[in-house]
């Protein structure tokens, strides 16, 4: 008798293979199961083809050589033509390693056993150790005019067998719409099912994967965004650093944002927080994070910028002006200034870029600037579910141990103070609050720091301006009330309003204010 | 990609000059250049197919005939396997053949780029050319 151990233990350890497409791996769980009999499915032009290659260059070697047959829609010759474009495309490996076969004349004019036996003599010959039949819809289209239901279902489970017991790793790809999933007898043999999705939205493609089955090992579900560049399909796992455990503990240090009044206002950031600055349009929200940004490099704390509205070039000019020298930090690269505009950007592509430049610098603090560029930035189809997808964006990098200041556009009305237009709110540990507000005929400026969520704070609502020096935060504004609404009137000591006893105890408690 | 038709042209001469020197048992009788085809034949219509092969052929041909014009008197047959060359005199037909391989090489090299048409090439002649 065995005990749970031993059992365990004598378990057949699954080989997993590496697929070459970043971020791929980790959506399956570790890798591809070697000798797995594995469909790559999706419309055309949603790069089915080109994650067959990466798959196939990742792992083909003299040893485990790689056959790949093409079957009447692209002939090999001129997948190439294309496919050389790529930059994995290793063109030594041709050496003996790939071999590419047309097997369009043996589809056009036999039958399904025929081909059959083709697929199985060129495997056999060569020693094949991983197989790719592009396109297999094309196959099965073609046989389905002659052959029953059940010759095609025979076929199938043939190949399957006989390329399985061969021990290859083998892709069938096709063109398949999701509505053939439901009795075809080629997706209930597959051990692994990838669905590749192409979607126009207005004027932005968006692409997402799907790992629909895969057999023996746990993959992470959902769709999953990618996109295609030189290098060939990179995904982007929507659990992209949130799989990993927190491992800091917010809070143990205060930092300094380099405004010292600022700092005494909320007795300094609590480290690892999220801290929303919420204003109008030039109402220095840009600034504060900038001087967050600055202090934290003089204290050698290395930070990453994400900026969606303006050039780097520009954000560092302005900077300048304010005495803040980005571009040193930057050319010695303690800052990263990660300018992201493309109009059909996804959340996780957005995350994993940021998270990646926060882990090479080992950086620890982060400014977001801003949302509403990002929301913008964002391809139409990833707008609806921004809210979630900012969440998905802050925990991965406070997980990560940073401090992050995002800020974001407030539309400014005269009757009531809103925190934002996203009710985000609920991210951030801490808000800042900017407005502008109308006294004796000026717009003057007032800051309020609305949450702190891991200490007293001021409740005061601060007047401020924007000097040749960044911020300057002045007195407290008193005698007035309807402050928040942006138009203040004067206090009226008779009415009773003015309690004393309120203007005495300036600190807040530390608790969320009602929403 | 910069193809240089003189390349494929060297290339084109150090097979004609392979098969020159190694005429199989089978193919004795055959023109060199047809017996390079024969060769190529059997490694292009596995990536092109036959028909795609055939069509590389007739193609090379049109453009060889207007260097050569020896070369009307030379024909494809429909199995894509050449007619002719034996008919031309031995330096007619040796230049001739040159002028076909090298636009053959040329047209492959083209669309999928020399080095690849190199490793193509070097298959089919089980690595008897050296590298360059």
């Amino acid at each position: 008798m065995t005990n749970g151990n031993s059992e365990k233990n004598e378990r057949v350890q699954i080989t997993r293979l590496p697929t070459g497409v970043p971020g791929l791996d980790e959506i399956l769980g570790g890798g591809l199961p070697e000798y797995s009999f594995n469909i790559i499915a999706g419309a055309p032009g949603c790069g089915k083809t080109t994650l067959a290659h990466q798959f196939v260059f990742a792992n083909a070697s003299k040893e485990r050589p790689a056959l790949y047959f093409t079957v009447l829609g692209e002939p090999a010759v001129k997948m190439l033509r294309y496919q050389q474009q790529f930059s994995f495309f290793d063109q030594s490996k041709m050496d003996g390693a790939i071999r590419f076969v047309n097997l369009s004349q043996v589809v056009l004019e036999q039958d399904l056993d025929a081909v059959l036996d083709e697929i199985i003599k060129e495997v056999e010959a060569s020693d094949a150790k991983i197989v790719v039949v592009d396109s297999f819809r094309t196959v099965v289209r073609r046989a389905q005019g002659s052959t029953t239901e059940l010759e095609l279902q025979g076929f199938v489970q043939r190949l399957a067998l006989r390329l399985t017991t061969w021990h290859a790793t083998t892709f069938l790809i096709g063109e398949y719409v999701e509505g053939e999933l439901r009795d075809n007898p080629v997706f209930t043999v597959a051990d692994g099912l990838i669905w590749l999705y192409q979607s126009i939205e207005r004027n932005s493609i968006v692409r997402k994967m799907q790992i629909m089955k895969l057999r023996g090992q746990e993959s992470v579900p959902g769709l999953h965004t990618f996109r295609i560049t030189r290098n060939g399909l990179q995904t982007f796992p929507r659990t992209f650093g949130l799989a990993q455990s927190a491992g800091h503990v917010k809070g143990r240090r205060r930092l300094s944002t380099g405004i010292p009044k600022f700092d005494e206002l909320t007795g300094g950031v609590p480290e690892g927080d999220s801290l929303l600055l919420a204003g109008p349009s030039g109402s220095g929200k840009t600034i504060i994070a900038s001087q967050f940004i600055a202090e934290g490099l003089r204290n050698g704390e290395p930070g990453v910028v994400a900026i969606f509205e303006e050039l780097p070039a520009d954000y560092i000019s302005r900077a300048a002006k304010l005495g803040i020298d980005l571009e040193t930090a930057r050319d010695e690269d303690r800052l990263r200034i990660i300018y992201l505009r493309p109009l059909d950007l996804s959340v996780d592509e957005t995350v994993h870029e940021i998270v990646n430049a926060v882990k090479e610098l080992d950086a620890k603090r982060v400014v977001l600037d801003s949302l509403v560029g990002f929301e913008m930035a964002l391809a139409p189809d990833f707008r609806h579910e921004f809210r979630e997808s900012l969440y998905r964006m802050i925990a991965a990098l406070t997980r990560l141990g940073v401090t992050v200041f995002s800020t974001v556009e407030v539309e400014e009305n005269f009757t009531s103070m809103g925190l934002s237009n996203f009710a985000i709110s609920f991210l951030a540990d801490d808000i800042v609050r900017l407005r502008y507000v109308s006294i004796n005929g000026q717009l003057r400026k007032m800051m309020l720091i609305v949450k702190m969520r891991r200490g007293n704070h001021s409740v005061d609502m601060w007047e401020y301006k924007i000097t040749e020096k960044g911020i300057e935060i002045g007195e407290p504004l008193r005698g007035f009330r309807g402050l928040t609404s942006g138009i203040p009137g004067p206090w009226s000591d008779e009415s009773g309003e003015n309690y004393p006893a309120l203007r005495d105890d300036r600190r807040g408690s530390g608790e969320e204010p009602e929403r | 990609m910069n193809i240089s038709p003189g390349s494929m042209r060297h290339l084109a001469q150090k097979l004609l000059a392979l098969e020159a020197a190694n005429p199989s048992s089978e193919s004795a009788g055959e023109h060199e250049a047809a017996r390079v085809c024969d060769k190529l034949r059997i490694l292009l219509t596995r990536l092109a197919g036959a028909d795609g092969f055939s069509t590389l052929l007739r193609r090379a041909m049109v453009l060889a005939r207007k260097d050569d014009p020896s070369l009307e008197s030379v024909a494809i047959r429909p199995d894509g396997s050449l007619e002719g060359f034996e008919k031309l005199s031995a330096n007619d037909g040796n230049e001739a053949a040159l002028t076909f391989i090298a636009h053959l090489l040329g047209l492959l090299s083209t669309f999928i780029g020399e080095p690849l048409t190199r490793r193509v090439v070097r298959e089919a002649w089980d690595d008897q050319l050296p590298d360059e």
